[in-house]
């Protein structure tokens, strides 16, 4: 997908040993300069059999609400109501439409193991990130693991969702947990200079981190994706998405999932246009790489930039 | 960074030195908070975002730095910082890593125990009594502005920026679930000061002591999508109290409002009528209100007669003047209650009830009437309980003051227990300490 200003890439590859991928993904540029990214992963244990729609709905749900919320950051409000929403509101709106959702589903396929209600939306457990980036203001939610990878105006990456603190014990964030809006953590950036928007901007579900032995690993995987999106540009990457995510597979096990949003450079030649274009106009150009050469090998590879 | 200010910029501290830019730690509502480097040493600074910066900003905070004021429980704006635009900020001290945010124990991503949540409340309540005493009004009581130590319940208050003059405008009305019900509604007439900071006040206390808030039951269940209408109605045109004792309508849901349910049998009589008076009579007449000084004196009580469980070694809340056992939480065998303290300050007298129970403290503030504040640190330690070297379970009192007290047992003759000494306990065992009298009672 394509926007004034921003390049748009999502894929999700099947764990090599699953039965279903139990990720879901979706992107949105529903106005110029404004996204709604998300993606979801439903739980993997044999408890949680329906994780995979529980997945989608929480993606279907996040955009609903997104692009709701996005619609409402884009017209002058008071800052701190806007933060009150985002902290507050959003995350319950999500949980509670996301249950709704669960419970439609319910009413035309029951359990038909008499569970109660609240016990009846486990098998759909699922985690939830999601970004809305509007001109002033970028801010993102996260229930349960994944990662919100940003690459800043400086080239600076970060991981601004990723807990403070491990969590204690063995209970797993989800949005099937009771008052799940309370564990919902958000990141919110206010951008008061447009050029201080961030660079790029990766959500992923935990099997693309995990197939990195460290975090280090899995930043500079991060960084170096940037750095080929400035480079070869959207197409090139684009192509090679769903190889990376299958090869991560390999490692982690796990369904693997990412989308990404980047901001092409200020200035560049098709800042306001399609970045196809540049390709067309100087195939010559060495940053003009055609896809099939932007191999998953020459590519930022995840287990070849984690040494 | 997506911040306003970059790493290395130089900004102007009132005093003509600089500050610099050293990393970004947060944003929020109003601004950006970053570290930066001073002549001082290292201090936070708090940016304003344009829209936010404005004259009427400006005046606040430089009236708050005029005032200096000095309390280790504030983190206040000690210094006006301007950069090269028309943007302004405030230097603040950094937050110590061992304070963390409330959103942090609702998230269950702290170990704590009744002991520091209790002592927490006692400090926030003291800090705003402070406050108020000086004739400044929060206005903007919420979770994201007060942050404590999970091991000590010791607190900190930031984002003072809102903080104003009794009676003077502010922009500032607080977050609409903290806020009192007339300034939700917008009655005529209604403002934020100290009596609209008291119903915060006590709401930031249920929830730090009950997980919860008091008037989020059935009714916010209900609410199909949260949005403005929807908190107005829930906070200021309809509010209603979750355990109100005349009106079940809110009462929480016990599937999905359970933890409340648990915390609020946890809790002792004292704390539950003072929630009930306040969160009843007092969310329709402010008056009816419970003022710092009540909450302290409860808190205080409560925090002096947590028992530890001799079963499970859980932590529990106890009513302070009764000698009934209840069962303990966790566990639910029933506590023993160990022998009681009851120490009577010198005029005004003041009755103390303090549970001396394993590793017990006295401190300066129980041996008097009105102590400006509670302090639990060694720095106020007056005396505590002490297991014999000698004989495991005979325990005494050891003097840990710089005065010698004098003891007198049942039968009369009397004993002066010098600084360090330990005087054994035993039923009925009467000492002065400091001017204070303390019996122990078995009860």
């Amino acid at each position: 997908m394509s926007v004034p200003h921003w390049e748009i890439l999502g894929d999700s590859v099947q764990g090599p040993a699953k039965v279903r991928n139990q990720d879901w993904y979706e992107t949105d540029a529903p106005a110029d300069d404004v996204l709604v990214l998300a993606v979801a992963d439903g739980h993997g244990s044999a408890a949680y059999t329906r994780s995979h729609l529980g997945a989608r709905f929480a993606v279907d749900v996040f955009m609903r609400c997104g692009r709701a919320f996005a619609e409402r950051a884009r017209a002058p409000e008071d800052l701190r109501r806007l933060r009150h929403a985002a902290g507050h509101w959003l995350p319950r709106e999500i949980v509670r439409d996301w249950q709704e959702e669960v419970r439609r589903h319910l009413r035309d396929h029951p359990l038909g193991d008499g569970s109660d209600d609240a016990a009846a939306f486990s098998p759909y457990g699922t985690t939830l990130l999601g970004a809305v980036l509007v001109p002033g203001l970028f801010a993102a939610w996260q229930l349960g693991d994944g990662d919100l990878m940003v690459v800043e105006a400086d080239g600076s990456v970060g991981a601004p969702l990723a807990p403070a603190e491990p969590e204690l014990g063995d209970e797993t964030e989800s949005l099937c947990a009771p008052r799940a809006w309370e564990l919902m953590r958000v990141h919110w950036a206010p951008v008061a200079d447009p050029d201080r928007m961030p660079r790029c901007v990766s959500l992923s579900t935990d099997g693309l981190s995990k197939s990195f032995a460290a975090q280090e690993g899995f930043i500079q995987f991060v960084r170096e994706l940037n750095e080929r999106l400035d480079t070869v540009g959207a197409d090139g990457i684009r192509e090679a998405l769903p190889g990376w995510l299958a090869h991560a597979g390999t490692y982690s096990g796990d369904d693997t999932t990412a989308v990404a949003a980047w901001r092409r450079p200020a200035g560049s030649e098709d800042d306001s246009g399609d970045p196809r274009e540049r390709l067309r106009r100087d195939p010559a150009h060495p940053q003009a790489v055609p896809p099939e050469n932007t191999h998953p090998q020459d590519a930022p590879h995840p287990h070849e930039t984690e040494n | 960074m997506s911040g306003m200010l970059d790493n290395g910029a130089r900004l102007t501290i009132d005093d003509g030195h600089e500050a610099v830019v050293t990393g970004m730690l947060g944003a929020g509502g109003q601004g950006e908070v970053y570290r930066v480097s001073t002549d001082q040493g290292e201090k936070a600074l708090k940016w304003y975002y344009p829209a936010c910066a404005t004259a009427e900003q400006r005046k606040i905070v430089e009236e708050l730095v005029g005032r200096d004021f000095d309390d280790d429980r504030f983190l206040w704006p000690h210094a006006f910082v301007t950069g090269r635009g028309d943007g302004f900020g405030y230097l603040m001290d950094v937050r110590p890593d061992r304070f963390k945010g409330l959103p942090a124990l609702f998230r269950r991503r702290l170990r704590t125990t009744p002991q520091a949540l209790v002592t927490a409340g006692l400090h926030m309540v003291e800090a705003y009594q402070a406050l108020h005493s000086r004739g400044i009004a929060y206005r903007d009581i919420s979770w994201g502005n007060i942050f404590f130590d999970p091991a000590t319940g010791d607190v900190l208050v930031c984002d003072n920026d809102n903080a104003v003059v009794e009676g003077e405008a502010s922009g500032i009305t607080g977050t609409m679930e903290f806020m009192a019900p007339e300034l939700v509604r917008g009655d005529v007439g209604a403002i934020p000061g100290t009596q609209t900071d008291l119903h915060s006040l006590s709401v930031l206390l249920f929830m730090l002591l009950m997980n919860h808030h008091p008037l989020k039951g059935r009714a916010e269940l209900a609410i199909r999508c949260l949005d403005e209408a929807a908190e107005r109605k829930l906070y200021g045109k309809s509010p209603l109290f979750i355990f109100d004792p005349d009106d079940s309508r809110n009462a929480p849901d016990p599937t999905e409002q359970g933890t409340v349910l648990a915390t609020w049998a946890t809790a002792p009589p004292a704390l539950r009528k003072l929630f009930i008076q306040n969160f009843t009579e007092g969310l329709r007449d402010a008056s009816r209100r419970v003022r710092e000084s009540q909450w302290r004196d409860a808190l205080s009580e409560v925090r002096d007669t947590i028992v530890v469980c001799a079963s499970c070694g859980r932590q529990n809340m106890t009513e302070p003047r009764s000698a009934t056992a209840r069962a303990c939480w966790s566990c639910g065998r029933t506590l023993l209650l160990p022998p009681r303290l009851v120490i009577t300050t010198p005029p005004p007298r003041t009755e103390r009830h303090v549970r001396l129970g394993h590793a017990a403290r006295l401190h300066a503030h129980h041996v008097r009437a009105e102590p400006p504040r509670h302090d639990y640190t060694d720095a106020t330690l007056v005396a505590e309980l002490v297991e014999h070297p000698k004989k495991p379970g005979k325990f005494g009192l050891a003097n840990r003051s710089d005065a010698a007290w004098t003891a007198r047992r049942s039968d009369g003759t009397s004993q002066t227990v010098a600084p360090g000494q330990t005087l054994p306990l035993r039923s009925g065992l009467a000492v002065n300490l400091a001017g204070a009298e303390a019996v122990v009672r078995a009860d």
